[in-house]
């Protein structure tokens, strides 16, 4: 389990995480949602070990994170940033292999291969990374990250993703939260900051609301969404419909004008 | 499939790593045969081979004095020096993540020359002190260009990452405070520190002996073989300080180590030879530019790539006004300086 408990953190006095508790369990996808400056990118750093807390623990599988030496920690928790820049002529395949350098795999060829298949990005593994478009160069730091922690083993494992679907087409905004469904059966708990409600809806198991630093509730993906929860911690008019595609539900920010039916059955 | 691909990866890399090898070797017996005393190039080899214990040609005593008491120091220490250079550009670039760096234009060159100077000063005014001549000057040399080079890392460094604009200016600063200030250590010099300082200051491979080789080995060999080893982590470091902390690199340690050696390479390679400049900046990138990023390749080839570019300069500044010798800085820069701006020109470009 990764476990945050009463974390806390200020810049000039003002908290920008202010005494959040929360739990990701191994096998569950955890959706962080909240409006911009919530603090969701700071908790997030809390969380992955490049910011420390003042005050409050983090704890992986019941280990202090700041006992953990940079390699452990590697081994049990991979991390997507918002946007990673290569200053170099690396290529796609170079910038994957990185993302093994603190673990011993057995067959880093298989495994590469593997995440590159699973991102699409296979046909991009000669070229220079930064020759590629935003949305390939997204999948492939995913791909990266997701080398990390692609080989089986036998403890609960973390993956923590800033926006990773930021540049993506609606196609590859899916294609990369199914990927992070099936991450699930590996005994990986999956967190994930999102800006897309209905994303968040439909494929995560549990919704975090931060709103000024503060959990603003947080539960299964029914518990949270909740029109008057949702509006006053965006501060914008929130509507549910009932999406009888899916069976689940359609998040409308255009509350104030009636929805004509047709649209959602598309979404 | 992925493994083969990896193996060929490595066996091609091994292979232009010793294609730069084979090339060295033929400029250093050039180097030895040429100069204001040739000696022929059947001498040369039989002189080199004579001394590993196989006869196959007669020469002269003269020339093998030459060769062995005052060229072979020469080009050897033109392949620490130029190595040095080079594969600390290459470890500085790869931790600042910009291409842009050089040991001179970040001040590092200038912070090691400033304190060379102190000591060069301060030694003839304290006779107590003479005892540490030989090792005290790359050791003064070392500490100034880490100074230097720590605060320039501070200077630029902002959110994890280091700006391109401030790290110039950090240099510029830097580069001007510290030439101040050696003007004002040699206003109090006297006329033979003086003297040894305008000399020393030119760049010069000339003053190398067989006496200062041992030293360079310690201060030069060492830490290059520490920066080769510390490729992974340089090719995470690309990434980003945070990319390669999630990948589990001990970002700290890491950075600490590649600044510590590379200002002892740099502060080793000043004391001895003087300011030679551009060879830090130009080696690194030629190499990525013909055979891409992997510090795997980057880091070794520098070494060699700069060992064979400084020994061809001084070739060239031996050769070029016989019998007298050309400043061995005019040449790099010479060559450094056009390819600096053709640099900029393509960095321009690539960004619109």
């Amino acid at each position: 389990m990764l476990k945050a408990t009463n974390v806390h953190f200020c810049i000039r006095q003002r908290p920008i995480v202010d005494e959040v508790s929360l739990e990701l369990n191994p096998g569950e996808i955890l959706a962080i949602l909240g409006p911009n400056g919530a603090g969701k990118s700071t908790f997030f750093k809390i969380l992955s070990g490049e910011v420390r807390c003042k005050h409050g623990a983090i704890g992986y599988n019941g280990h202090d994170i700041h006992k953990l030496k940079s390699r452990e920690l590697a081994e049990v928790r991979a991390v997507m940033p918002q946007h990673t820049q290569v200053n170099f002529p690396f290529t796609v395949q170079e910038v994957v292999e990185l993302g093994l350098i603190s673990t011993r795999a057995k067959d880093p060829a298989k495994l590469i291969r593997e995440v590159l298949e699973a991102t699409h990005t296979l046909h991009l593994s000669g070229q220079v990374f930064n020759t590629l478009s935003g949305g390939e160069k997204q999948r492939v730091q995913l791909a990266r990250v997701l080398v990390q922690i692609w080989e089986a083993k036998p403890f609960p494992r973390y993956l923590l993703l800033d926006e990773p679907t930021s540049s993506l087409d609606i196609a590859q905004q899916h294609a990369v939260l199914k990927i992070l469904k099936t991450l699930k059966s590996r005994n990986i708990g999956i967190l994930v900051i999102l800006h897309e409600l209905n994303l968040a809806a439909q494929y995560a198991d549990k919704i975090a609301l931060l709103k000024n630093g503060m959990v603003a509730k947080a539960g299964t993906v029914e518990e949270v969404l909740d029109e008057g929860i949702l509006a006053q911690v965006f501060d914008h008019p929130i509507q549910l419909i009932s999406n009888p595609a899916t069976g689940g539900v359609f998040i409308s920010s255009l509350a104030s004008q009636p929805i004509p039916t047709h649209t959602f059955k598309q979404a | 499939m992925s493994t083969a691909v990896a193996h060929t990866k490595i066996k091609t890399q091994n292979q232009i790593l010793l294609g730069f090898g084979l090339m060295l070797a033929l400029v250093l017996v050039v180097s030895l045969s040429m100069g204001a005393y040739r000696i022929p190039l059947p001498q040369t080899l039989a002189i080199l081979l004579d001394q590993i214990g196989l006869q196959v040609g007669a020469f002269e005593v003269q020339q093998a004095n030459v060769l062995l008491q005052i060229r072979m120091p020469r080009v050897l220490m033109g392949v620490l020096v130029g190595g040095g250079l080079g594969i600390a550009g290459a470890a500085l670039q790869g931790m600042f993540r910009n291409p842009l760096v050089e040991p001179g234009l970040i001040g590092v060159s200038s912070g090691s020359a400033l304190f060379a100077v102190i000591f060069m000063v301060l030694v003839p005014m304290t006779p107590a002190l003479g005892w540490i001549r030989p090792i005290g000057l790359p050791i003064f040399a070392f500490a100034g260009g880490l100074i230097a080079v720590l605060a320039v890392y501070r200077l630029s460094k902002s959110q994890g990452k280091t700006d391109a604009a401030t790290l110039i200016l950090a240099g510029v600063a830097i580069n001007a405070l510290a030439g101040a200030l050696i003007g004002l250590v040699l206003f109090f010099a006297d006329d033979s520190a003086l003297r040894s300082f305008t000399f020393w200051s030119l760049g010069d491979l000339a003053g190398a002996t067989w006496a200062k080789i041992p030293v360079s080995l310690v201060l030069i060999a060492f830490p290059s073989l520490m920066l080769l080893f510390n490729y992974r982590n340089l090719n995470a470091l690309a990434l980003g300080e945070q990319e390669a902390f999630h990948m589990g690199v001990n970002v700290q340690r890491v950075k600490l180590q590649l600044l510590v050696f590379s200002a002892l390479i740099l502060g080793a390679g000043v004391s001895m030879v003087g300011m030679i400049g551009f060879v830090g900046l130009v080696v690194p990138h030629l190499i990525r530019i013909l055979f891409g990023a992997d510090h795997r390749l980057v880091l070794p080839g520098s070494f060699l790539l700069g060992a064979l570019l400084l020994n061809f300069a001084d070739l060239i500044a031996r050769v070029i006004v016989i019998p007298a010798e050309m400043p061995i800085g005019v040449i790099t820069a010479l060559i450094g300086a056009p390819f600096f701006i053709w640099l900029i020109f393509n960095l321009n470009k690539s960004k619109n």
